[in-house]
């Protein structure tokens, strides 16, 4: 189950994920943030309590869609479990490029 | 090339015309009827027809005025030519033996006949190939013959094959040709694929296992038009038995690299010790996973049946379970699913039917990062390298199982070394 809340800012769309990233899920994701012509985007995962290698993938596919057209990607406030997930496959590695992962130390 | 120990040693580019040490290949077998009728081209231009009598891949059995000893050249075919040399003695009636010096063909030169070259001249390929071509018009038969042969090196199993059968097919009944009469044909297939590669004018190709399991058959049918055409059958038993002796190798090496370089963690297990370790322990929860909503439900199952476990721990658990899940769910179309615990030990089992890993992508799939045959991230398998303290995996094309062990299960008996 996820639920995703989305807030508009000039510029930035802030989206709350809450509940689970999965092979069941990640198109809910994918549907949330495809359209839109914001710069930033803006990912908080403090409700995020699970997520496995399908839902990463597709974290990793928002990044660079958004990437591509010249966008930045923000990951914020990953839960410890969510955020040693992403350590271990080297996404926070990938994201961190970006200072997209900048929540994960406060 | 037939070479003596004693030339081979002295002189290793040279062919040992005139020795007397030479070294016997094996009877001249096969003979073609009627004897082929070829020329002999000497050094200077000078042509001397013969017979071939007999040959095998190394050697002719010729009849011909040629002296020998003697270096010619045979032309068998616009783009094969073989040079031979005389051997002198053994002769009778004009008949001598010829070592093939060197093969050469359009793709490149060799010292022996290949399987495709020497069936052309012992008739059964050649034979049927002729056949298949005559009724044509002349300036086609050339170019079907071509074709056809082709297509019949095509077959990767032909040059391995040992014995063959060469039927002709017309109207339903088949006639014997040439080749081993007694190979026993599952004729019920036999006439399934003729009447297909009749109908649909173009070379139907099968591997058929006989009713008893006991033989498996490379069949060909190649049309002659609407009603007839040929039937090309090889038993190919011991090719495939060889195939599976290298493949049951592999596995075993495969099986010790991957336990090696997992520091003794992930296993390969065949499908005996895969029984086992569904036998041990106490399933606590089961299900089946045939949609991806099926996957959550089932993460939320398993952590309902591990009171007592801490956050931390269920949450590698359940990580690992999806991962599982969605490997079978995006391979397989699905998988069931068992979970074992034994004291504070925690077993979790998928099992789909899907086509399995292949050997060749095996180390791939399971060892290396980012690595997936799907469109998926394809980091897995590493996540659960990680956080399982012990994977089993027994694959193959009728399906796969994967056992993860969290802590110690009474793996004991499952016979496997382990590390602590």
């Amino acid at each position: 189950m996820l639920k995703v809340a989305v807030d508009a800012v000039p510029g930035v769309r802030r989206v709350m994920l809450n509940g689970e990233l999965d092979m069941e899920t990640v198109s809910l994701l994918h549907e949330v943030v495809r359209e839109g012509d914001e710069d930033t985007l803006e990912l908080d995962l403090s409700g995020l309590s699970f997520v496995d290698s399908t839902g990463l993938k597709g974290l990793l596919d928002i990044n660079n869609n958004w990437q591509q057209k010249g966008g930045q990607v923000l990951i914020l406030h990953p839960q410890p479990d969510v955020a040693e997930v992403m350590r271990l496959v080297g996404l926070d590695r990938l994201l961190a490029q970006n200072g997209a992962l900048a929540g994960e130390e406060r | 090339m037939r070479r003596c120990l004693e030339c081979a040693k002295k002189e290793p580019d040279c062919p040992c015309l005139e020795c007397k040490y030479f070294i016997q290949q094996g009877p001249l077998r096969r003979v073609p009827s009627p004897p082929i009728r070829i020329l002999l081209e000497d050094e200077q231009g000078k042509q001397y027809p013969a017979d071939i009598l007999a040959l095998n891949t190394t050697e002719f059995g010729l009849q011909t005025e040629a002296p020998v000893p003697g270096r010619y050249v045979i032309k068998l075919q616009e783009s094969l030519w073989v040079e031979v040399a005389g051997v002198p003695f053994k002769g009778k009636n004009n008949v001598h033996v010829f070592d093939i010096l060197c093969v050469h063909r359009r793709q490149g030169t060799a010292s022996r006949l290949n399987n495709e070259e020497y069936q052309l001249l012992i008739g059964s390929n050649g034979e049927l190939v002729a056949e298949i071509s005559r009724h044509l018009p002349e300036h086609l038969q050339d170019l079907v013959r071509e074709k056809l042969l082709a297509e019949l090196e095509k077959s990767e199993l032909i040059s391995a094959l040992r014995v063959g059968k060469v039927l002709k097919y017309e109207g339903g009944r088949f006639r014997y040709l040439s080749g081993q009469a007694d190979l026993d044909l599952p004729m019920e297939e036999a006439e399934k694929l003729m009447r297909q590669a009749t109908r649909h004018a173009e070379h139907r190709r099968e591997v058929i296992i006989s009713a008893n399991g006991q033989k498996v058959f490379d069949l060909h049918g190649v049309p002659f038009d609407h009603r007839s055409g040929g039937l090309l059958a090889f038993d190919v038993t011991e090719v495939i038995e060889k195939e599976r002796k290298i493949h049951r190798q592999e596995m075993e090496a495969y099986r010790e690299a991957i336990s090696a370089v997992t520091g003794g963690r992930l296993h390969l297990v065949n499908g005996e010790e895969a029984k086992r370790l569904l036998s041990e322990g106490v399933e606590i929860a089961k299900g089946e996973a045939r949609q991806a909503h099926d996957i959550p439900e089932a993460r939320r199952a398993l952590r309902g049946s591990l009171p007592g476990i801490d956050s931390r721990r269920q949450h590698a658990i359940a990580l690992c379970f999806s991962e599982a899940l969605t490997n079978a769910l995006k391979h397989a179309g699905g998988g069931c699913w068992q979970v074992i615990r034994a004291g504070d030990a925690v077993r979790i089992i998928v099992q789909d039917r899907g086509p399995g890993i292949k050997t060749s992508e095996l180390a791939r799939a399971t060892l290396m990062q980012h690595y997936s045959t799907k469109n998926s991230m394809g980091c897995g398998f590493t996540l659960m390298l990680y956080y399982a303290d012990y994977l089993y995996l027994n694959t193959g094309p009728s399906g796969t199982t994967l056992a993860l062990d969290f802590g110690n299960v009474l793996t004991d008996k499952l016979n496997i070394e382990k590390t602590d």
